[in-house]
């Protein structure tokens, strides 16, 4: 498994608990209104666990069982790929930091421009090796 | 593919279905009862996106032992049971929590958030190790064939 599959995956899992912990919070604060606070994380339960558990996996797995190129036995430009896991993850915590409020409303347009850049990345990385080598 | 795979896999299929018969009984107001919206988004992203998710991985990820069984495979055994009794758990407690006020649909509502945040842990553990590059492969089959 090249690198950035496993940091993608590992953030993921990581991405995961947390999203669990908050939603299961949430879940208890329908019977214990002491948690009634834990809804303010609704909108960070929600960004957690698709962009950083859903996605951030499926792509990290596509990235390593995708053919490989036949020529040179790689996965495309390593750089990019590195940059991909980057600018995804800082993405994602633009945007929890932006719920969080550290940050002005207006920042989850950084964070969402940034998940666009990541993904198009992975378009690029991925587009030629969606292919069959058989015949 | 293990047993493992294909139990969760076919469990994922199911909720999927049932998500999606949920979703359609929302567009008629006859059917209503309380919690359907959240659960809709549950039985799907959960039940079906994410049990899908963890039966493909324990399957291809590498280093996963070939021998069948609980013991062999425990901690994604635990970590289905956990989150399906935890997911069903709450299908049933959080639409009873707004009918009932007993106390008894409370404690099946936190016990099913529990469950489900010890099943990801148990997934947490079952795959962190098998996320290997080829080399760290290598050494482990070699340090396997030499024991």
């Amino acid at each position: 498994m090249p690198a950035p599959s496993r940091w993608m995956i590992r953030c993921s899992l990581i991405y995961l608990l947390t999203g669990f912990l908050i939603g299961a919070l949430m879940l208890i604060s329908k019977v214990q209104p002491t948690f009634a606070w834990v809804w303010a994380l609704l909108p960070i339960h929600i960004e957690i666990l698709i962009f950083g558990w859903i996605i951030q996996f499926t792509m990290g797995t596509a990235y390593w069982i995708f053919p490989r190129f036949l020529e040179d036995k790689s996965r495309g430009n390593i750089t990019l790929a590195n940059n991909m896991v980057m600018i995804l993850n800082s993405g994602i915590i633009i945007n929890i930091l932006t719920y969080l409020h550290f940050f002005s409303y207006r920042f989850t347009i950084l964070g969402r421009s940034l998940e666009v850049l990541a993904v198009i990345l992975f378009v690029i990385l991925h587009w030629k090796r969606a292919v069959s080598y058989r015949g | 593919m293990p047993r493992i795979a294909r139990t969760f896999i076919k469990t994922g299929l199911f909720y999927f279905l049932c998500a999606l018969l949920l979703g359609l009984s929302i567009e008629f107001p006859v059917i209503h009862f309380p919690a359907m919206q959240p659960l809709f988004w549950h039985l799907l992203m959960l039940g079906w996106i994410s049990q899908i998710i963890f039966g493909v991985s324990m399957w291809m990820f590498p280093g996963r032992t070939r021998e069948e069984g609980f013991i062999a495979q425990k901690w994604a055994w635990i970590t289905y049971f956990l989150l399906n009794s935890g997911l069903i758990l709450r299908v049933i407690a959080e639409p009873m929590t707004s009918y009932s006020s007993q106390q008894v649909w409370k404690i099946l509502l936190i016990t099913s958030a529990v469950l489900q945040v010890i099943a990801v842990a148990s997934y947490i553990i079952e795959l962190w190790p098998r996320i290997q590059s080829k080399k760290q492969r290598r050494k482990n089959r070699r340090n396997k064939t030499k024991k």
